[in-house]
This record gives C-alpha cells, structure tokens and sequence, in this order.
C-alpha cells in the first residue's frame, strides 16, 4: 500500500495533474463552482478504475491507456476552461469512450472471424457514406454530420475503421483476397485483386470530397501508401501507385477550387487576414501569445480562435499552458505511436498486424496534419485531434480503435518478457 | 522479417515528422511570435484595454499628464498637453497601436504585470472594472513646458537630466503631435506622408552630427593621453592631408592650448590633436563614451555612430572637431555632458520613477544606477574647468547665470544640406550647472537652424537651467 504515492507510478502523475488543475480553475477563475471538483474528481475515479481494470483483468500493454489518460487530461481540463458545459459533456463522452474501450476490447477477442468479412466493410463503409450524403448536414462547412434525435455524429469517423479493417483483410495474404475460387487465370485473379484495392481505395476518396473532408483524404490515402509500402509484396505496383497521386494531386489543386485556396492560404495567410486566413491567423496569434510558458489557465484569450474546442484546440494548450506543453503533447503522441508500432511488430498474426499498423499509422498522421496544420507547417484541414479535441463520435471512435489496439497487445504479450509485471 | 524492418522505417519516419513539429513549433517562438503578438489583427492586445481602466501618468510633482475617461461606454485615452508629451509617453490608440511609454509599460498600465497578476489574484473587487497602475514619471512638467515653448516653432530637441541620479527632467522633440485619439485620426495621413517627420522622437532617436559639442570628448582623450601640455600656433587655417580645415570664419588665434582651444573652439587646433592621438586613441575614447552601443533606457534610443575603420589623417581631424561621419542622439550628448559633471561616471538614465497601484501603493520604485565610467575623475575634473571657461570667456556667454558658474560647450555643426547651401547647420549647446555641485546637465540642438549654437541654442539651455536652479533654491 505504501506504493501508491510513489513518483515512479505514472498515472500518479496524471492524477497529480488533474488534482492541480482542477484546483486551480475553482479558484482562480472566481467561480467557485463545486461541479469543476466533481468533474476533476470524476476523471480521475474514471481513469483509475480503467486503469485498475487493465492491470487486473490483465488486458495487456499499459501504457498505450496510460498515455491517453494523459492527452484525455489536457484535453478535457482545456475544454472545461473554454466552456463548463461542453468540458462536462466531453468527460460523459469520456465515460463512454472507456466503456468502449473496454467493451470493443473484448469484442475483438472474443469474435474470431474478422477477416472473413471484408465484403461487408466494404458494403457498410459504402452504406455510411451514402446515408451521409442523403442525410447529412453541413457544420462548419463540411458536409458530413448526421443529426439523430439532436445528438449529431460522423459516420466518417467509423468508414475510416471500415477501411482500415479492410486493408487488413486485402493484406493478410496481399492480393489474394477475392476470386479465389473463380476460373480466372493467376495474372488476372491478381490483376482483379488490385483494381478492387485500387478501386475502393477511390471510392473512399471521392466520398470524401463530396463530403470536403480534405484532410481525411490525405489521412486515408497516407495509409493506402504506408500499408501498401510495408505489406505489399511488388514494388512495381508501389511504384505506380505514388506516381499516379502526383498528377490527381496537382489536378486537384489547379482544377479544386478549394484546395486551391487552402494552400494558397497557407502559403500567405497575411494577405487575408480578416476573411480566408483568419483562423490559422488567429491560431498562430494564440500559439505566439503563450510563449514558452504560457499565460496560465484562464488568462489567456483562446476563445479568440473560431473552433477552439475542436480543430484548434492544440493552440489553446500552447497559449495557456505553453509551447512547452505542446512539444509534451506532441511527444506523447509520439510514444503512442512508438508504443503502438512496438506492439505491431511482436504480432505474428497477419490480420491483427495489418490492422494493428493501420490504427497506429492512423493515430500518428492524425496527428500531424492537424498540428502542422494549425501551426502553418502544413496546409490546413479540419480533423479533429484525437484523444484531446471535443467531440462525441471522434472520442468514441478513437476508444474503439485503442480497443482493438489493446487486444492486439495481448495476443503477444505473453513474448515482451517482464513487461506486464512493470507498473504492479 | 522484412515487414518489421518496413515497420521500423515506417516509426522513424512519423517519429521525424513529430520532432519536425516540435522545430518549427520552437522557431516560431524564438522567431515570428514577437511580430506576430504586436499584430494589429491580434485583438488580445486591446481586449485589456476594454476591461481595465488605463493607469494614469504623473509628472515628478504630481501633476496628471494622461489620464482615461470613459465616454459612451469606451474607455478614452486623454492628454491633457496635447502635443507636449508625444515624444515621451506616445500614444495608445486603438487603430494606431502604441508608441513609446504607452507601448513599453503598457503591462503595468494595464495590469498584466507579474505583480498585479499574483497579488491581484486574491483581492477581490467590487469595481465591475480593473484599473492599472499608475506611473510617476522623472519629468519637471514645469521645465518641459518651458523648453518646449522655448524651441516655438524650429525642430529640434532640449534633454535636461539630473547629473547625479540620471533623472531626465525634460524631453522636448519638435516637431510633435497631438496624441488624443481625435486628433490622430484626423492628422495621422498626413503626418505620415510629412517631410518634417513629426513622428520622429528626435531628442532620442534623432541622429545628428555633434561638431564642436565633441570637442569634450577629444579633449578628455587628450588629457588621459598626457597631450594636454601642447600648444599651437593657430592661424586660422590648416591643410591635413590636402583638405583645409579652418575656423569659425577663419578666426587666427595666435598662440593657443588646450584650454584656449576649447573656449574658443578652435577647429586648427583640434584637428591637429586628433591626428597626434590617431585612430586607435580616438575610436578607443568613442568606444568608452557609448558609440556604437546600445543605450538602455525606458524608450527606446538610436545607436550613436562612430563608423570607421580604416582612418585616414583627415578622417581623424574631421571626427576630432565632430565632423565626418559621426552622429549622435541629443539624449546621448547629454548623458557625455552628465557624466563629465558627474566626474566621470555616467548614471543610467530613466524616466519612470515608480510605478503605483490602483491603491496607490508603491509596487515598483527606481534607484539610481551607475551606467558606465567613461573618464576618470582627474581627467573629468580638467574638462569640467575648461568648459567653465567656455561659458566665461569662450563661445558660450550666452549660457552664463548670474550667481552659478556655468560649464558647457557650443556646437555649430555641417550637415548633408551645408554642403550644397549655407546657414543650414544644427546649433548644438551642452552643459550643466553648477560647476562644483551639478545638479542639471542639457543638451539643446536645433536642426538645420543655421545659425551658431552660442548664438541660439545655449540661450534655451541657459533659460531651463537657471528656471530649475531657482526652483531648487525655492524648495
């Protein structure tokens, strides 16, 4: 028992954290609400029993929740300090995600065939993309939110694990998924094969542009090309693969309208500060406004920033709790990765490392392209930042996929000598 | 496997464009974030000035130099002298942005200071607004207002500071500006687009070529270099390395040293000692006396200049007698004359006293600080003597007061206009008084006045000392 407060147990740091914060924003905000002790108190009762559960129930790898119980910190602490309300809201979203979690974590284990059924990815990411197109509602300028009974979501966010699942089930034995019991000859059995890659690979992205869902597109054709790279078996075919983006990209930034503009923006923001450039502007104002230190939680102006909670909320962190927490942020992000791709390459499985190399890529180039987009280094493009920014159906999502991600851990677990026995 | 090995490159790649993030997030920090805060567009900088109300700016007697006032709702911004402070406290405009004082402790005067911020945290008002602090500032209204009305209509500018302590006690620049926001707006087109430049601070950023007023620093290099005892035979006229340099209107002097020199200026004589002291020795002494480092200060100052490197021998004459290529700020010249009164030891300067908060406590006040000895006490004290004499019997009568000895040095400067057209030298007055106890120290300049600065500026000095003297002996 005297091991509890010991400084080498990381989520006594993440509770510590949140003690600090939370303290911090009762008083110091001059609200005195009793809620903001509740919700603190709150996160931290839900990430230890998570913890506790992952630790006993013997789930696997613990640091891949230890390292999103701490991006969920930061994020739920500045979205409660942006607005109360949504801050409740998202640590409820919190509560369910980890159920998720938990419950998608299981599911995965329990249920054997999950690549048999790539047909019905397929099948269910086409029917997602058509609902949206026929019901969706346009937020914030892209097409892609379903509203069903007031409780809005992206079904995007479950196509792009539909799509991952099915690379896993097309990579598990490359090219040999379909016509296996057709009559064709070999050379066109393979030939088949890759159309159907290539042709849903498509299909995703070009529901993605009626939807204008820029930076999904890159994010699902940055996975294509990574996971082709890593478990494709013919280099030639690669080969053509990058070739052929090069002349769609350079279509689509002369012949898109709004590509056009994105990165016309991105390359001068400053000629337009008041209309097409204000929120990286006003992003950029945020991030250079904190310094290496920040301003402090609650005294700084976030709330200038248009879509604080959701796609910009990495500048909020860097202008209240500094550039220093940022670089932290960015750093965790890369232990996730780091952690993730380590667990990957354990696996023997060919479905479970596909896909378990697809979720980690995914998560990691996530979070690039909303970073470098908010901080100019890249064009911008709305995503949402995963485990931090608000946002039922991406925490839900991103809950799902560390789920699966977990699973995968413990398959192989049993190899990574001593590790399990690390943090009890 | 081979798949692992991809993998791993795969890691190495997302683990590059991470660290990548982290680069640029550091460059922009350390590069872009301090333009990029003072953006116009970045509307933190007035959402403070929206709830709080702006502290005031007091004189060194507590007279209210700027203070806000709320009209419809707004917070507004008034200067009660107009024109008068607008090289000293700026302006704080909502369009315009800040200048000067306004700009430099726009923190304290508004709140956001480290101290406001955490003793502030805990009282609890009732006020629906927050005030500022407020600033006390060194500066003798009084004395400000009459060396203002005393350059009237020329451009130039009077620095008056306390010797000892480094107080600056007036900051005139002409021309200036009315500040109130009204004012601004209407005039703001076409001052920008003036040839006169109003919005330059002259007395701090103003460059001018110090002719004769350098004389002092030449002639304290000579005394430290033991030249002192040389004596010329001044004719007037001399040719150092074929170019002739001679007197104020080719005046002959006779038989001449130093101190002699000095009270009549002699240009002859001057020349000659800057090429016995050579390059080394006279860039050594510019070094020494501040030119061509940064001067600290509550606002922000113009680098002096004293750009040689290679000198020839009439490279030398010229910088000797203030010529050439030197250049120098008005408050500069007069932190040299402050330091030889202060027997060598230049004071930082400053123009903030204390800084109160809205309660009226104390949170910040200045002490004098020593800034830099430029010449030892003996040397000081032998140039100090001379330019005693200056005023007695030299150049500068006109900066005499009955009763106080008086020490200085006139300057009749060339410029870039002289040499196309006469009568378009700056006239230049340093000095201070009195002698054997200094208690002001001043620099008057007025540009492209052609006329002598015994005949015209050391007037204006000789009104501002002996107007702050007497409100001495009244105290």
């Amino acid at each position: 028992m005297f091991g509890i407060f010991t400084y080498r147990k990381p989520i006594n740091y993440i509770i510590l954290i949140n003690l600090l914060a939370y303290t911090y924003i009762f008083y110091n905000m001059k609200l005195y609400k009793f809620d903001t002790l509740a919700l603190g108190f709150g996160v931290i009762l839900l990430l230890c029993t998570a913890y506790c559960i992952i630790l006993k129930g013997r789930l696997g790898d613990e640091y891949l929740f230890l390292i999103v119980s701490m991006l969920l910190s930061i994020g739920i602490i500045m979205i409660y300090r942006l607005d109360n309300g949504i801050g409740i809201r998202q640590a409820v979203w919190m509560a369910i995600g980890i159920a998720m979690f938990i419950l998608s974590c299981q599911i995965f284990r329990w249920f054997k065939r999950w690549e048999q059924l790539a047909v019905y990815y397929m099948v269910a990411a086409v029917f997602l993309y058509l609902i949206t197109l026929i019901f969706g509602r346009n937020i914030n300028g892209a097409t892609n939110w379903i509203i069903i009974k007031g409780q809005s979501f992206q079904p995007l966010e479950i196509s792009k694990i539909l799509y991952i699942f099915f690379l896993a089930c097309y990579f598990r034995k490359p090219d040999r998924l379909f016509f296996e019991n057709s009559k064709y000859t070999k050379p066109m059995k393979l030939r088949l094969n890759r159309m159907t890659l290539v042709g849903f690979t498509f299909l995703n992205i070009g529901f993605l542009m009626l939807q204008r869902e820029w930076g999904s597109i890159i994010l699902i054709s940055l996975i294509y090309i990574v996971v082709l790279y890593v478990f494709g078996k013919d280099k030639l075919f690669y080969f053509f693969n990058v070739v052929f983006a090069i002349p769609i990209a350079l279509f689509g930034y002369f012949f898109v309208h709004h590509i056009k503009v994105r990165i016309d923006t991105w390359l001068n923001p400053w000629a337009d500060i008041a209309g097409k450039g204000y929120q990286i502007t006003q992003s950029l104002f945020a991030i250079s406004s904190g310094g290496y230190f920040g301003t402090g939680i609650g005294l700084g102006r976030p709330d200038l920033v248009p879509a604080v909670n959701t796609d910009f909320i990495f500048s909020a962190i860097c202008e209240e709790m500094g550039v220093l927490t940022g670089v932290a942020v960015i750093l965790l992000y890369m232990m996730l990765t780091y952690r993730g791709l380590k667990i990957v390459i354990k696996v023997r499985n060919g479905f479970n490392k596909v896909l378990g190399f697809g979720i980690t890529t995914m998560l990691g180039l996530q979070t690039f392209i909303i970073i470098g987009g908010v901080i100019k280094l890249i064009p911008l493009t709305g995503i949402t930042l995963p485990y931090i920014s608000y946002g039922g159906s991406s925490l839900l999502s991103s809950f799902v996929i560390l789920g699966i991600l977990q699973a995968i851990s413990k398959d192989d677990f049993a190899d990574m000598d001593g590790e399990i026995n690390e943090g009890e | 496997m081979k798949e692992n090995k991809k993998i791993i490159k795969v890691l190495i790649v997302i683990c590059s464009l991470f660290l990548i993030l982290v680069g640029y997030l550091t460059y922009i920090q350390i590069f872009e974030s301090k333009e990029m805060v003072q953006n116009s567009y970045n509307r933190r900088q007035y959402q403070a000035d929206e709830t709080t109300i702006r502290g005031k700016i007091f004189d060194r007697n507590g007279t209210v130099l700027v203070y806000n006032e709320e009209k419809d709702n707004e917070q507004q911004r008034i200067y009660p002298y107009g024109s008068l402070y607008s090289h000293v406290i700026g302006y704080n405009s909502k369009v315009y942005g800040r200048s000067l004082l306004e700009a430099s402790y726009n923190n304290y005067l508004l709140g956001l200071d480290e101290y406001t911020k955490v003793f502030g945290l805990f009282i609890s008002t009732d006020k629906d607004k927050k005030e500022g602090n407020s600033l006390s500032l060194t500066i003798d209204h009084e004395l400000q207002k009459l060396a203002h009305e005393l350059l009237g209509e020329r451009n130039g500018a009077v620095v008056a500071m306390n010797p000892k302590t480094g107080e600056i006690l007036c900051l005139v620049s002409k021309p200036d500006f009315d500040t109130n926001e009204e004012s601004l707006t209407k005039n703001w087109k076409a001052m920008v687009e003036s040839q006169q430049s109003p919005f330059l601070p002259r007395a701090t950023q103003g460059l001018y070529a110090p002719g004769s007023t350098f004389k002092i620093v030449t002639a304290a290099a000579v005394i430290e270099n033991g030249l002192d005892g040389l004596k010329f035979n001044d004719k007037g006229v001399i040719t150092i390395d074929g170019k002739k340099i001679s007197n104020s209107k080719g005046k002959a002097n006779g038989d001449t040293d130093l101190k002699k020199a000095l009270a009549v200026s002699s240009n002859v004589v001057f020349a000659q000692l800057g090429v016995k002291l050579g390059q080394e020795k006279l860039t050594e002494m510019s070094n020494k006396v501040c030119f061509g480092s940064d001067i600290p200060f509550d606002i922000p100052v113009s680098k002096s200049l004293f750009p040689y490197h290679e000198m020839e021998q009439n490279d030398m004459a010229a910088a000797a007698i203030g010529q050439g290529k030197i250049l120098v700020s008005p408050l500069h010249m007069a932190m040299i004359t402050s330091g030889i009164a202060n027997d060598g030891v230049i004071m930082k300067p400053f123009l903030v006293n204390s800084i109160a908060s809205s309660t009226g406590k104390k949170i910040k006040s200045i002490k004098p600080v020593e800034f830099k000895q430029i010449m030892e006490q003996e040397v000081a004290i032998k140039v100090k003597k001379m330019m005693q004499e200056v005023v007695e019997n030299g150049t500068a009568k006109n900066a005499a007061i009955d009763g106080v000895k008086v020490a200085g040095k006139t300057g009749t400067a060339e410029n870039e206009l002289t040499s196309q057209k006469k009568n378009k030298e700056h006239a230049w007055f340093v000095g201070f008084a009195p002698v054997e106890n200094p208690q002001i120290a001043v620099a008057v300049v007025l540009e492209y006045s052609g006329s002598s600065g015994g005949s015209i500026a050391a007037p204006i000095a000789q009104k501002v000392m002996a107007e702050y003297l007497s409100k001495l002996r009244e105290k």
